[in-house]
This record gives structure tokens, C-alpha cells and sequence, in this order.
């Protein structure tokens, strides 16, 4: 019997997209170990938020409000989760594999004795074992871990399971968790926060993605980039050697530090297909690749390959793409 | 103010695929004659170490925890410009999980001495596990602030940008403090200038036993590890790269676009 | 007989191939192609202690032995040629003689600064008539006072339009011969002192070329390198070591050559299968390889005997000729792999074939070096 608990990240009356995805997965654990889905929600009181939870799959939800819990504080986070967890009793602790979840998910595990694995892609579980699915070695093999003591702590990787499904009428339990923190227990604080401007659809959610590498040699074919993503209503996407040359902002970076995206079409250009790069794009359906080197690795995931300059591919592709999408 | 770096020496995870192969007994990868480089975030760490050197002044120790061979990985290191290093290195401790090597490395750097900043890789570059900086800070009860790509130390506090999902915020702590580094423009590691191979050539790199630190059998021993690996597949390509032909770029290009058109997608 | 390179030649291995591959491969198509003296690289390059790798420290350089020098060099000369002999020429032609024949002084001015990659020297000793028979010294140096007065043309001067410092060799007294000739430091700026012409050559094409012209050329004799008639002692010994960095240099263009036929024949597709299928391509490559590691082992050889301190004459000459005949054959059976589009500009084969030959040609062309061997053979 496995319980399951999940973080609910967000104020918001309605569960996110990850939200979604970590109740299916609780969900069909619990389902086949024939345990219960709690959900603990930090941050506030919303009164909608809590029936939305349970009738997407969670029967008990879990309000624990405190001072400290306003805004997102990794020490006050892991306090109270350590908390929470421990009255809870859960087996299985999901969050989404956030900048959150990364930086809670180990040290809460450590605070538990439990395990912890991240960026899970599938749960599985019956009568023997808990079953944890990642990529490991960048995206070229799957690895799959058995839990060998609880609780295990596992942040899902966005978009790769299946979200839960609304049962309407389901009904669960609501209750509130005391919480004791102690303002010494807050060692760093958020000083600034910088949000970038997205205009456009979010890279995350795009349908297509058009990403740009090392071949394109410097910031200014992004603006080809940014045509051609127009055009096809997508988002531009960065290898890592495009970000860390500072050609565009880390933000735009797809990869296993960056943004794990599978829209239906992925173009890259001038991307080498580095195995960390691979590890945040090979859930894309369509994968297609132009680059000068025959030899690069991207060919070896991609579907359509184009040898080439992109300075004498991309103007050329543009164009016809803009003639067929015009009739 | 002093820092120490973990680093981890792991296979080039640049090899191309058909060089990658699996051994079936123990799961991982065959290092056959393949080049071993120091795990790819942990160079942006060292880089951010020096550069606070250069600004603060103090010492940087490389700890490296892995197999023999890894002195190379500590050598690199001290090419790179950092000044000392220290490789624990025994065969009880080639299979640990994430929360065994926290513990070994968090015991070094107690027996080293705990200085103002730990960094480490926000990723591991061959598992792809994000945990050993944070369970450090665990293992040490030290405040942990992750993926973070640049540092700045102003009246004993760091000040440090941490990347989140739709921008990056800046984020004050005490130290000592455990981080962990993130790539972007600001550290790409430096080419090691030949000079300072040559003084970390002569360089003595302590290698240190289980028995040398106080370990705690429960994280490192036989059946310490919390998770079980019980299966290692490589994902089945069904189909080959379909390469578009024509005798330019620009023939290739059009064809690129009808077959996408053909395939429905744009 | 150990042949594993110790810890700090695999790293200044490491260091000049991940630089390579970073920083001059993107970049060596159209410094080939525009015929661009590459500057930017030259000078990271010099930062990083690549322009007097075996310098002592005390003058700037990384104080390293040969042997890590050729491995770097190898690796540079692999990613571009060009790169390769602007580095070759820096470490085993300026610095060379200046570390073994130089003063305190003379190395605090004239070395230092160009082991340290701040400024860039030439050497100066072939003439329009004096190529392999370099002993036949037309330009003149009279002592005037505390000064050498300089009258003549030198020829095909590698690094002669950027360098800032010269070695240049001249004779006090034709009649002496050999014996006349003397080695002298001139720094550019000197009145007198002129790059006359930029050659337009067929490979190396990133490297200058220089014709430079000596018109009264004042120099004060205190950049005297050595004796008076210690010139020809000095060109010879510093040559000796030259050889082997053209050997590194010619395994690196072998190597690129290499590489990319392996690269090609595996994605090139005729009757239905890649060309490497092939055996007669198959033979081709194994043949590059073999004689590829051969060169780099004679080069090796002839390295360790440097550093040992002992007599390389016969090695050096050795490595050189051998590595440069491979990386000529290696050139061409690469352009060969390639077939039609190993003729086309667009595609790298051609330049490592052009980038070939000039190695069988300068710091001693092949028939000296033959000459040089048998010579040994018989004393």
C-alpha cells in the first residue's frame, strides 16, 4: 500500500499543468498499491483549490499556512515539508522537478533517511516494488530504480506523464497542519527577481520549436530564428553553447539544465546534438536538424536532416515555408 | 576566503553513439580507452571559484571522490589554476549512491576543514542527479542555494544568481554556504595556461581512505543504498535520419519544407 | 621503454585540443581562404604560454620539455597549419636560439616578451640566393662603432610582416664563408628595416610570407647573438630543434587529413553503400594511420634526445623528412577519398594537400635533409 503525497505548487483556485501530472502519477500509484493521495498546499488559502485537487484524483489535501510560507524560502520549504511529511506518512513524496523541486527534493529526502530521484519520466508500481523511470547518461539510455526503503522523494520531469483526470463529484477531505518554524531556520532570503518578458507562446508549451547551437556563430541569425518560429507559430529554443555564449538569455536553453520540451516539431539549427541537449528535446514527435557536419550526433535522433550552412538553408526554407503556409 | 570544489571525473559525455556501450552485469557504462574529463558543471564551478579568488583572495581545494585514475581529473583541476587538491579514492567506495557520496565528500571537507563557500556541479554529467550539492549542505547543515551562476561575496554574505524557469532571482546568504553552479556566459571555464600544467604536474595530490575519514557505515556500506538500478536500456531507434538530397543548400532546403508540408506539420 | 606521456604533456595535450577544436577549427576555413594573419588566436594563444612553450620561466615561457611541445603543436597544426607554423616558428626559431645563445640580457629584452605572447619574432636567414645553400650570405653587417650596419634582402620570411623582433643573419666578411656569418636581434622599427613584400602562397596561407629589406640598417652590437662568426653554429643548432617542430606540425596535417577521409568515406554513399565499405579506400586509411603514428614516433625520438641534452642532428632531420613525406602523401590520398569534391574548395581536403607541401620544402627541404642523414651515416 502505497501513499502518495504531492506538492502543490501555485495560489491559483485552479491546478497547474504540473500540478496535473503529479496527481495522474500519484494517482494511478496509489490505484494499483491501493494507497491514498494526499496533496499539501503551501502559500495561502484558496478555497477552490482544494475541491479541484481532490476531484482530479487527491483525497486528503493538506493546508499548512505560516508567515514564513508566503513566498517561496528553500529552507522554510523543506522544514515544513519534513513536517508535514512526517504526520502525513506518505511512502512516495512527487514534486515537479522545478527550480523548487530540485533544490527541496534532496534535502528533504536527507531530513526523511528516505531516497530521493529526480526528473522521473514514469512510476510504477505493484505489489513488490516501487518502480522509478529517468534518462540517465544524458538522455541516451533510460535507467528504471526500485525503491529499497520509503519514502522516496521524486520529482516528475514536466510533460513527460500524463496529467489526471477530472472525475467530477470525486470529493476528498480538507485539513489544516499546524506548522512550527522558527525565523532563525531562514538562512538565505530573495533579494531580487528578474522576470523576463515572454511574448509569444511559452517554449515550454510551443507546438514547434525552432533551436539555435554553436553553429550559428554568434546572436544575430536568432533573428532568422525568431522569423521562421513566427511563421510556424512556435518559440526558439537555445543549445547551451548558444546561452553560455550569451547570444540569447539562459531562459530560451533546452537541455537537461534548461527547458525539457516535446512539441510535435522540433528544428535544430547549427545544434551539434550534445547528449545534455539531447536529454531535454528527444520527446519531441518530429525532430528535424540542419548542420554543416554530417557527422554530428544530432543526426542520429533527428528524422529530417539537412547538410548544410544554415546561412544558404535557412533564408531558402523560410521562404518556401512561407509560400506553403500562405495557401 | 576558501573554497573548496567537488568534482567528479566521468567518461567524455560527448563520444559519439556508437562508442557509448553498456556493460550488462553492472548496469553502466564501458570506459574502455574513452577519455575521462572532469564532469562538465563541475568546470563552471572551479571557474567561479577562481574568479572569487581573484577577487577575495584565499585558497581553492579540489575534492574529487572516484577510482584511481581519478588524480587526473584533481590534476586538471590544479592545471586550471586552483591550489591544492585531494582525491578520495578506495574500492569500498566505487559504488555508493548519491546520499554515500555527500557523506564521504561532506567527511573530507570536515577533515579538510569547512571553509566560507562549497560549489559544486548543479548536475552530475554522466547520471544526471542533481542531489549530491544539496545533500552536502544536509550532511553539514549548511544553507544550499542551487543552480546559481555567478557568485559575489560583499561583508561575509554571497550574493547569488540563481536561474529559475522564467528569469533568475538574487538570492543573499551566510556563509558558509553549499552552491551549486549553473553554465552561462559569465563562467565558461578557462583554458588552463601551460605554465600552471606545469606546477600542477608537480604537484602531490593526498589520496585519502575510507579509513582515513570518521565514516558512518549506514550511508556507505554494503546495502546503504536507498534506491535499487534495475535496468539500464538504451531507447530502440526505429527509423533512420531521412537526409534530404539536392545538389545545394537551397535545393535541400525546398525539399526540407514540401516534406514537412507532406508530413502535415507546417 | 615507457611510452605514455607523463601528466603534464597529457594536459598541455588536453589544454591545445580543446583550444583547437573551440577556437581555431570554426575559424581555419577562412583564415585559409581570405589568406587572414589570424590575430586574435595567435594572441589567446600566447597567453596561454603556447609561443614559448619550452622557455624557461625566469623569461616568460612554461618552462616544459619538447616533448610537450610537440604534442601541442601537433595538436594546433591539426586544427589549422597555419597556426601551426606561426607557433612553430615563434618557439623553435626565435626563442630557440635566443634561450641557448642569448645573454641575461638579451633574453630580459628580446625573448621575454615573445615567450610571453605579448609580441611575435622571425627568423632571418635565407636570401633570393640563399635557400638551401643558406651558407651563401649576401647581406652584409659592418661594425661601425657600438653598431652593425645591415645591407640586404631576406627571403621567404614565415611571420615576417607581423613579428616585432627578428633574428636575422648576416656575414662580416664573405671571404670567411661560413665562418663570417653572424646572428643579430633586430627589433621592427628600426630605421633601415623593411618588409618589403608579402608573398601569395599556396597553402599556410594564414602565415606571412615576407621579403624583407636591410638599407643601412643600424643595430647596436650588443643584439650580437654569440661571437662574431658564431652565425653559422647558431642557425645549425637552432634548425636542428626547428625540424622537429615542422615534424609535429606536418603529423598534425597528416592527422586532419586522416580524419577527415574517415569522416567523409562514412557518410558518402556510392552503389548503395559509404565508400569506406570499400577496401581500396579501407587500404588507403590504414596506410595514413600507420605512417602517421611512425612520424609521430620519430618525432617523439628525436624530441627525448633534445631534452636529454644529447645529439639530434640525425633524428631531427629524420622526423622532419619522414613526417613531412607522410603528410604530403596523406594530403593527397586524401583529396583522392574525397574524390570530386575533394577538388572543390568548399570541402577541407584540398587545404590540407596545399598545407602539405611547403613542409617538404622549408627549414631544409628534403634533398638537405637526405643529404644531412647520409652525411651522419658516413662520419
Amino acid at each position: 500500500m502505497v501513499d502518495v503525497l504531492v506538492l502543490v505548487n501555485g495560489q491559483a483556485d485552479v491546478p497547474s499543468q504540473n500540478t496535473l501530472e503529479l496527481l495522474g502519477a500519484a494517482r494511478r500509484l496509489a490505484d494499483a498499491t491501493r494507497g491514498k493521495v494526499k496533496a499539501v498546499v503551501l502559500e495561502g488559502s484558496q478555497s477552490g483549490l482544494g475541491a479541484a485537487l481532490c476531484a482530479y484524483g487527491a483525497d486528503q489535501v493538506l493546508r499548512a499556512e505560516h508567515p514564513f510560507l508566503k513566498e517561496y524560502q528553500s529552507d522554510a520549504y523543506v522544514a515544513t515539508l519534513d513536517q508535514v511529511a512526517s504526520q502525513a506518512g506518505a511512502q512516495v513524496i512527487l514534486l515537479a522537478d522545478d527550480a523548487r523541486g530540485k533544490e527541496v527534493a534532496p534535502r528533504l529526502a536527507h531530513r526523511l533517511n528516505g531516497g530521493v530521484v529526480t526528473e522521473v519520466m514514469g512510476i510504477a508500481g505493484d505489489g513488490s516494488a516501487v518502480l522509478f523511470q529517468r534518462q540517465m547518461y544524458g538522455g541516451r539510455t533510460i535507467a528504471t530504480f526500485a525503491a529499497r526503503r520509503f519514502p522516496i522523494v521524486a520529482t516528475l520531469k514536466p510533460r513527460a506523464v500524463e496529467p489526471a483526470i477530472e472525475q467530477a463529484g470525486r470529493s476528498g477531505e480538507e485539513a489544516p497542519v499546524a506548522v512550527v518554524l522558527d525565523a532563525p531556520l531562514l538562512r538565505t532570503r530573495v533579494v531580487e527577481k528578474v522576470t523576463e518578458e515572454v511574448r509569444g507562446v511559452k517554449l515550454e508549451n510551443a507546438k514547434v520549436v525552432v533551436s539555435g547551437g554553436r553553429g550559428l556563430k554568434g546572436p544575430e541569425p536568432f533573428k532568422q530564428l525568431e522569423e521562421l518560429a513566427q511563421l510556424l507559430k512556435g518559440a526558439v529554443g537555445a543549445s547551451r553553447a548558444a546561452t553560455d555564449a550569451g547570444w540569447i538569455p539562459a531562459s530560451r536553453q533546452v537541455g537537461q539544465t534548461g527547458k525539457s520540451v516535446s512539441p510535435d516539431l522540433y528544428i535544430a539549427v547549427g545544434i551539434s546534438g550534445a547528449t545534455q541537449h539531447l536529454a531535454g528535446m528527444t520527446g519531441s514527435k518530429t525532430i528535424v536538424a540542419i548542420n554543416t557536419d554530417p557527422d554530428a550526433p544530432i543526426f542520429k535522433v533527428a528524422h529530417l536532416g539537412v547538410v548544410g550552412d544554415f546561412k544558404a538553408v535557412l533564408p531558402k526554407f523560410i521562404e518556401k515555408c512561407r509560400e506553403l503556409t500562405q495557401d | 576566503m576558501n573554497i573548496i570544489v567537488c568534482i567528479k571525473q566521468i567518461i567524455d559525455p560527448e563520444i559519439p553513439t556508437e562508442q557509448f556501450k553498456l556493460d550488462p552485469t553492472t548496469q553502466r557504462q564501458i570506459r574502455g580507452g574513452l577519455s575521462l574529463v572532469i564532469s562538465v558543471y563541475d568546470q563552471n564551478a572551479l571557474e567561479v571559484a577562481l574568479q572569487l579568488r581573484e577577487k577575495q583572495g584565499g585558497k581553492i581545494t579540489a575534492l574529487c571522490l572516484g577510482d584511481s585514475g581519478a588524480t587526473g581529473a584533481v590534476k586538471s583541476a590544479l592545471g586550471m589554476g586552483v591550489d591544492n587538491g585531494v582525491l578520495v579514492s578506495d574500492p569500498a567506495l566505487l559504488a555508493l549512491d548519491s546520499f554515500g557520496v555527500a557523506h564521504v565528500l561532506a567527511m573530507a571537507i570536515r577533515k579538510i576543514g569547512v571553509p566560507d563557500l562549497i560549489l559544486t556541479g548543479c548536475v552530475s554529467g554522466d547520471t544526471g542527479n542533481k542531489v549530491v550539492g544539496p545533500l552536502i549542505a544536509e550532511e553539514l547543515s549548511l544553507p544550499c542555494v542551487t543552480f546559481v551562476t555567478r557568485v559575489e561575496v560583499k561583508d561575509g554574505k554571497a550574493v547569488m544568481r540563481r536561474i529559475v524557469e522564467d528569469g533568475y532571482e538574487l538570492v543573499e546568504g551566510p556563509l558558509p554556504a553549499v552552491v551549486s553552479i549553473l553554465s552561462d556566459d559569465s563562467n565558461v571555464p578557462r583554458y588552463s595556461k601551460l605554465k600552471d600544467i606545469m606546477v600542477a604536474a608537480k604537484k602531490q595530490v593526498p589520496i585519502w581512505k575510507a579509513a582515513d575519514l570518521d565514516l558512518d557505515g549506514a550511508k556507505v556500506g554494503a546495502g546503504a543504498a536507498r534506491l535499487e538500478l534495475r535496468d539500464v536500456s538504451i531507447p530502440r531507434r526505429e527509423s533512420r535520419c531521412e537526409m534530404l538530397d539536392g545538389d545545394t543548400p537551397e535545393g535541400r532546403a525546398e525539399k526540407l519544407a514540401l516534406r514537412l508540408r507532406e508530413l502535415k506539420l507546417i | 621503454m615507457d611510452f605514455e606521456l607523463t601528466d603534464a604533456q597529457r594536459m598541455f595535450q588536453e589544454t591545445a585540443r580543446q583550444f583547437a577544436d573551440k577556437e581555431i577549427v570554426p575559424i581555419a576555413e577562412k583564415v585559409d581562404q581570405l589568406g587572414q594573419f589570424p590575430r586574435e588566436t595567435i594572441q589567446k594563444l600566447g597567453e596561454l604560454g603556447f609561443m614559448g612553450v619550452a622557455v624557461p620561466e625566469a623569461y616568460g615561457g612554461a618552462g616544459a620539455d619538447t616533448v610537450s611541445y610537440v604534442v601541442a603543436l601537433e595538436e594546433i597544426s591539426r586544427a589549422c597549419a597555419s597556426h601551426g607554423v606561426i607557433m612553430s616558428v615563434n618557439n623553435s626559431l626565435y626563442c630557440g636560439p635566443l634561450v641557448k645563445f642569448g645573454t641575461e640580457e638579451q633574453k630580459r629584452r628580446f625573448l621575454t616578451p615573445v615567450a610571453g605572447g605579448k609580441s611575435a619574432g622571425c627568423f632571418c636567414l635565407s636570401e633570393p640566393g640563399a635557400g638551401s645553400d643558406a651558407a651563401n650570405q649576401q647581406t652584409t653587417a659592418r661594425r661601425e662603432g657600438d653598431s652593425y650596419v645591415l645591407n640586404g634582402t631576406k627571403n621567404f620570411i614565415t611571420n615576417g610582416a607581423e613579428a616585432d623582433c627578428a633574428i636575422v643573419f648576416a656575414t662580416v666578411n664573405r671571404a670567411l664563408k661560413h665562418k663570417g656569418i653572424c646572428a643579430l636581434v633586430v627589433e621592427r622599427g628600426t630605421p633601415g628595416f623593411a618588409v618589403a613584400r608579402v608573398e601569395k602562397k599556396l597553402g599556410i596561407r594564414g602565415s606571412s610570407c615576407a621579403q624583407i629589406a636591410m638599407d643601412n640598417c643600424r643595430v647596436p652590437a650588443a643584439n650580437l647573438l654569440g661571437q662574431e662568426g658564431e652565425g653559422w653554429k647558431i642557425a645549425l643548432a637552432t634548425l636542428d630543434g626547428g625540424r622537429i617542430g615542422i615534424a609535429a606540425q606536418a603529423v598534425g596535417i597528416a592527422r586532419a587529413a586522416l580524419e577527415a577521409s574517415l569522416s567523409y568515406s562514412k557518410q558518402r554513399v556510392q552503389f548503395g553503400r559509404p565508400v569506406v565499405a570499400n577496401q581500396a579506400i579501407q587500404f588507403m586509411l590504414a596506410d595514413m594511420a600507420m605512417e602517421i603514428d611512425a612520424a609521430r614516433l620519430l618525432t617523439f625520438n628525436a624530441a627525448l634526445l633534445k631534452d636529454q641534452g644529447l645529439r639530434h642532428t640525425k633524428e631531427s632531420c629524420m622526423a622532419k623528412l619522414y613526417a613531412s613525406e607522410v603528410a604530403m602523401r596523406a594530403g593527397i590520398k586524401g583529396v583522392q577519398v574525397f574524390g570530386g569534391y575533394g577538388y572543390m574548395m568548399d570541402y577541407p581536403a584540398q587545404r590540407f594537400m596545399r598545407d602539405a607541401k611547403v613542409t617538404e620544402i622549408y627549414e631544409g627541404t628534403s634533398e638537405v635533409q637526405r643529404l644531412v642523414i647520409a652525411h651522419d651515416l658516413l662520419s
